[in-house]
């Protein structure tokens, strides 16, 4: 497999939202507006470069049967650096996400790569498949938080879109849980029809 | 054997390591999160009420204002009452009179949880801007006999506003006494020794006793006016303040004025035409006052 392969099948081929569908937690909690989706999500990619390389670095050296616990500590150690970052400098966006900053140390997504790929690969590959994975999960709460948000709240990124008019009565639903379950619904089964069988 | 060792000393290593990086990364950040933290509750203070400088009272509750000689311009005091989705996180600024200066809701980023697009439209400025001017009594809802219109479809968030900035008012409201200085009553006098407790005070200077400052209420045209008059051993008032929050706009407001106020101190003077009500109020709890307190340096 090529490089760019390993790249681009955790972005689209192996969505770990779309297609997967591992991570749906922060996925339909925290894509509410633009700027959450595309928050959490580089911080869930920020964590997957760095335990995918570290536990590639290591991976020769982890015992078999204390490897979970090894990763386990290893991905918390840099959701903990992250929320702590994020805390000093982004203090909105760090309270925006809430307690899904440090549920990332168990979102599968980011354990599984750990466990499925990082282990078993060399450092570059590794590094390039977090980057992948991160960033097709942050396209997919990039996607959903640009839906929810403009028909939600009537805005991107905080600008206001279709008018006041539509600003001021817009379909809250969609930014409240169920909307979630919603969109991520429709976008599954639109990605069902249209895109996955060409990429096979 | 050697099998478990190797276990043992891999994930012991591994911890180790993660420890010594997290706590460089804290020592690293944790002044800059008290820095932010601390940056945060003030803005929010400032939008409750402007001011020089906040002395907190009451950790993370109760903060006196202070302009920049250090006077004291009232109170920001947050409080948190239960809204529809959970509690809401609310800042209030009091002037010295108890008026209140402005509120500040916390958004849906910094905790608050009432539903997007209704309860939460509870922080947007048309609803929180009425409560600028207003006094603890008429913090209601219309529905309620007061003067806050609520927000369609939002009635729990709105009453849960309304009324945990009245409760915390009259909570909180003990704070601004000390803030009356009673100096401007009695400019003469150094040190004031209470008589009786929070109405009547010596006026004090070089161990001598210039007057007293008292405190009264008098029933004004919808509120009680609540004032202080400072009185000297001469039989001359040195000065009269009202201490309570606003009367109604305009008309009962004139006896705030500094003029009508500051006639006190030749002799009693006449009614305000247009204010008769709260201004013979005033007068009369004035004159009653004296009659009562005078004994007090005879």
């Amino acid at each position: 497999m090529t490089k760019l392969n390993i790249f681009t099948r955790g972005l689209v081929k192996e969505n770990a939202v779309f297609v997967l569908m591992i991570g749906l937690c922060p996925a339909l909690a925290v894509s509410s507006t633009v700027r959450d989706g595309f928050g959490m999500g580089l911080a869930a990619t920020f964590v997957l470069v760095f335990s995918n390389l570290i536990i590639s670095i290591l991976r020769k050296n982890i015992p078999n049967e204390v490897r979970i616990p090894i990763f386990i500590l290893v991905i918390s150690t840099f959701v903990t650096i992250i929320d702590y970052m994020m805390q000093a400098f982004q203090p909105d966006l760090y309270r925006a996400l809430g307690v899904f900053v440090p549920l990332i140390v168990v979102n599968c997504m980011i354990l599984g790569r750990a466990e499925a790929y990082a282990s078993k690969s060399s450092v570059v590959n590794s590094i390039l498949d977090g980057l992948g994975t991160g960033l097709g999960f942050t396209l997919a709460l990039t996607i959903m938080g640009t839906i929810r948000e403009i028909l939600g709240n009537g805005t991107f990124l905080g600008l206001t879109v279709f008018g006041e008019s539509f600003r001021s009565a817009p379909v809250i639903f969609m930014i409240m849980s169920p909307g979630a379950f919603l969109v991520i619904g429709i976008l599954k089964a639109l990605i069902n029809k249209y895109v996955k069988r060409e990429l096979r | 054997m050697t099998g478990t060792r190797q276990m043992v000393i891999t994930l012991f290593v591994v911890a180790v390591t993660c420890a010594v990086i997290l706590s460089f990364v804290y020592a690293f950040t944790e002044p800059r999160i008290a820095e932010t933290q601390a940056r945060l509750t003030l803005s929010g203070l400032e939008e409750a009420i402007s001011a020089h400088e906040y002395v907190e009272v009451v950790p993370d509750t109760l903060w006196q204002a202070l302009d920049s000689l250090g006077n004291r311009v009232g109170i920001v005091f947050r409080v948190f009452p239960q809204g529809y989705g959970g509690p809401i996180p609310i800042t209030v600024g009091l002037n010295r009179e108890g008026t209140i200066t402005g509120i500040r809701i916390a958004s849906a980023a910094e905790g608050l949880s009432e539903t997007p697009g209704l309860g939460a439209k509870i922080t947007e400025p048309t609803f929180t801007g009425q409560f600028t001017d207003k006094c603890a009594a008429e913090v209601a809802l219309e529905q309620d006999g007061g003067a806050i219109q609520a927000i369609t479809a939002a009635t729990i968030s709105s009453r849960a506003v309304s009324d945990g900035v009245r409760k915390g008012i009259e909570t909180y409201a003990e704070y601004l006494a000390p803030a009356h200085d009673k100096k401007e009553v009695f400019p003469k006098a150094s040190s004031f020794s209470e008589i009786i407790a929070d109405t009547l005070w010596y006026a004090i200077h070089d161990a001598d006793t210039l007057g007293l400052v008292f405190v009264g209420v008098v029933q004004g045209y919808l509120n009680d006016i609540k004032f202080m008059v400072g009185y000297s051993k001469g039989s001359q008032i040195t000065g009269v303040t009202v201490l309570s929050c606003r009367e109604t706009e305009g008309l009962g407001e004139k006896i705030r004025d500094e003029e009508f106020l500051d006639k006190f101190k030749d002799s009693i003077p006449e009614a305000i035409t247009g204010a008769t009500v709260s201004s013979e109020a005033l007068i009369d709890g004035v004159k009653s006052g004296i009659a009562r307190f005078k004994e007090y340096i005879q």
